[in-house]
């Protein structure tokens, strides 16, 4: 059995370690790119959503390279998520490509026995004891959460450094060393290292650079490819980013739903628009909007692919959260289509209008 | 007090439910007119750009009546049936209408799981207590409710030799302005319609376990199992399903079937604001004349050994 899983930001970078620790055989599809994005939306159906056609890319990449089985989370909120494992079967089927799914979905949905069933079915892969399976387990994990912490702190500081340009080369930096070492135990170190250098990174926080929340869909949000690396350029821009919707903060919703101890901050502030899960994330993308304007966030900007159903009830939402909070949201709708240029310049504008914004409320002031 | 309901989205499966709660309260009914241009253009005006073609109509009929009510009816359904869920845009549905259409009444928010009595009596609780206190006379009214509902059916069944399935959300296949009045169409050129309530269950059902995982759409469930059974029964000759552009169910639905039936005829319309009349004049016409020649001449082969409306022909 060689596994391939689909990408999703830097969760590729977790898995390595996770397989490299548990010494199951597998392939890291290559970062999504317009080759998958291509294949990808060849054979999905037109109108399903972005991610959907990058992971059809994934897979088929993962195969050529001698995947046969493929590694997926599922969900089972009302949104297509759920829905894609399905069709994504039934497409490689018809390419005639021989894989097995193995989905590792909500207990609601397949019961407890089946989810250890199938946990099993990748496990039984590895030589290494049940301890031994446990601890790597938990190495991956605590490897998705430092690298979380990593971006995240390297996204917002990007607004306050001394020298410009030094989050981002150390983000760089961390990403490409970690994913070329084969040894989990080590590659764990390297990622502890990097979280010291960028928590030592000579700051200035008497500087005001202009904060931005990133909200909206996960996947679009977290999968740089599909935003066209829009962190990237805001740091490049010296904006301070703050995005709460990560890998690891979707593992520990995942499992704190069970006891209804998920994000209840975020919950909570988004009571008064939206007091429902409607599927998806469109509750925590109004909740963030929320606690942004509380947090003093100049501004937001939310992410979605085209046709995402309950990011379209968010954006419905969201003007009248701009209009009583006072805090401007830009909505980016992505899909295959999206050309670059237009795509700048909007951003630009919009931070160009944050910051100008600000003068106007320090000058009233 | 004056309780508008929207005729729009699922109105057409459980208008009698609200209408005859609502009266049984003393209210008087303010519905909007069926949908129209008018109604059309209010919508697409005050809805995100992003939604559906039913979403926005909805927005049209909920804005066309806004003013002329003291309540308006926003059935936020969350379920029909227990585990299986219908859209996110249905489960947040009093959020878009409150914060798309300035200037509304107090809306209903309360959530609806259509399959559980007790879950159906609180949003009657909930709803009611704008117009009354009274355990009683609420109680009463919802009886009445359910019987009304449980007695109204909807579906069309009128088998010819060549008959199609007339698959589709019950807003998009019921809704004669919105689909271009595609039924009487297909009456006038003596086709025969099934649509999805005439499938026979049973078969629907085996159909739906063969999938690898149990879906959780209704719509889904529905839509592929009925197709998929009436397919399989050989009842009917080709499938005509309609759609909404951006419609995130039937971009997954649309092609399930397609993966069952293989070469079986389907043509697919989608609609949007910007549909034109003759487009789907002319491609219905296609349709049923490629239908009879393979029903009446061909023995229902197609003619190049593939049918040019199954899967090579998206749209
Ligand atoms: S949340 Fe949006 S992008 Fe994600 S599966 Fe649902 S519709 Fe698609
Ligand atoms: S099911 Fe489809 S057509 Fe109906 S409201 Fe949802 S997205 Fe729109």
């Amino acid at each position: 059995m060689k596994i391939t899983v689909p990408h999703m930001g830097n969760v590729y970078i977790a898995v390595k370690i996770l397989f490299d620790g548990l010494g199951i055989d597998y392939v890291i599809p290559p970062l999504n790119n317009k080759e998958a994005l291509y294949l990808g939306s060849k054979y999905s159906p037109d109108e399903i959503c972005l991610p959907f056609k990058l992971m059809i890319g994934n897979y088929i990449a993962g195969i050529k390279n001698g995947a046969d089985t493929i590694l997926l989370v599922g969900s089972c909120g009302p949104c297509r998520f759920g829905e894609y494992p399905e069709l994504q079967h039934k497409i490689l089927e018809h390419l005639k490509y021989n894989v097995e799914f193995i989905v590792i979905d909500a207990v609601k949905s397949i019961g407890l026995r089946e989810l250890f069933n199938r946990i099993r079915i990748v496990g039984s892969e590895s030589r290494k004891t049940l301890p031994g399976k446990i601890n790597s387990v938990i190495r991956a994990y605590n490897a998705m959460c430092i690298l979380d912490d990593i971006e995240s702190q390297a996204h917002f500081k990007a607004g306050y450094e001394k020298e410009r340009g030094e989050c981002k080369k150390i983000l760089n930096f961390c990403k490409e060393e970690v994913l070329s070492c084969d040894n989990p135990d080590k590659a764990l170190k390297l990622l502890k290292d990097y979280q010291d250098r960028i928590r030592n990174v000579a700051v200035d926080y008497s500087k005001k650079p202009v904060k931005v929340a990133i909200i909206g869909e996960i996947y679009s949000v977290i999968e740089p490819f599909t935003n066209l690396f829009i962190e990237d350029i805001l740091m490049d821009m010296a904006v301070s980013t703050r995005r709460n919707l990560t890998p690891s903060w979707w593992l520990k919703d995942m499992l704190l739903k069970i006891i209804r101890l998920n994000s209840r901050e975020l919950l909570k502030a988004s009571d008064e628009f939206l007091p429902l899960c409607i599927g998806g994330h469109a509750r925590e993308c109004v909740g963030e909007a929320v606690l942004a304007s509380r947090e003093g966030f100049d501004g937001a900007i939310q992410i979605f692919p085209m046709g995402c159903m309950p990011e379209i009830v968010s954006k419905a939402i969201l003007p009248t959260i701009s209009r009583e909070k006072k805090l401007p949201v830009l909505s980016l709708i992505v899909d295959e289509m999206t050309g670059e240029a237009g795509y700048m310049t909007r951003i630009e504008a919009f931070i160009d209008l944050l910051e100008r914004r600000r003068e106007h409320v320090f000058a009233w002031n | 007090m004056r309780v508008g309901i929207p005729k729009g989205l699922l109105y057409c499966k459980y208008h009698p439910f609200f209408e005859t709660f609502f009266r049984g309260l003393g209210a008087e009914i303010v519905n909007s007119e069926d949908t129209s241009k008018n109604i059309l253009n209010m919508g697409v005006k005050v809805c995100v750009d992003e939604a559906c073609l039913p979403v926005k109509i909805y927005h049209g009929h909920a804005a066309s009546i806004k003013d002329r009510c003291d309540l308006l009816v926003v059935p936020r359904i969350m379920q029909v049936h227990r585990n299986e869920y219908i859209c996110p845009k249905f489960c947040g549905l009093p959020e878009m209408i409150v914060h798309s259409i300035p200037g509304m009444p107090p809306v209903t928010s309360a959530p609806l799981y259509m399959h559980s009595k007790k879950s159906l009596f609180q949003w009657c609780v909930s709803s009611g207590s704008a117009i009354t206190r009274s355990r009683s006379r609420i109680r009463h009214a919802f009886e009445l409710a359910l019987k009304a509902q449980n007695s109204h059916k909807t579906g069309i069944m009128d088998q010819k030799d060549i008959t199609v399935m007339l698959a589709g959300h019950p807003y998009i296949v019921y809704d004669a302005f919105l689909n271009m009045d595609i039924v009487n169409k297909l009456k006038a050129k003596g086709i025969g319609i099934l649509t999805e309530e005439f499938a026979p269950c049973a078969a629907s059902e085996s159909q739906v376990k063969k999938l690898l995982k149990k879906p959780f759409w209704t719509f889904q469930r529905n839509l592929f199992g009925a197709s998929a059974a009436l397919y399989e029964q050989k009842k009917i000759h080709g499938i005509i399903y309609l759609s909404s552009f951006a419609c995130g169910i039937d971009s997954v639905v649309i092609d399930l079937i397609r993966f069952h039936t293989g070469d079986f005829p389907m043509l697919v319309i989608k609609f949007d604001e910007h549909t034109g009349e003759a487009g789907v004049d002319t491609r219905l016409e296609a349709f049923t004349d490629m239908l009879e020649r393979r029903v009446l001449n061909e023995d229902n082969r197609p003619t190049y050994g593939q049918c040019l409306y199954s899967r090579q022909n998206p749209v």
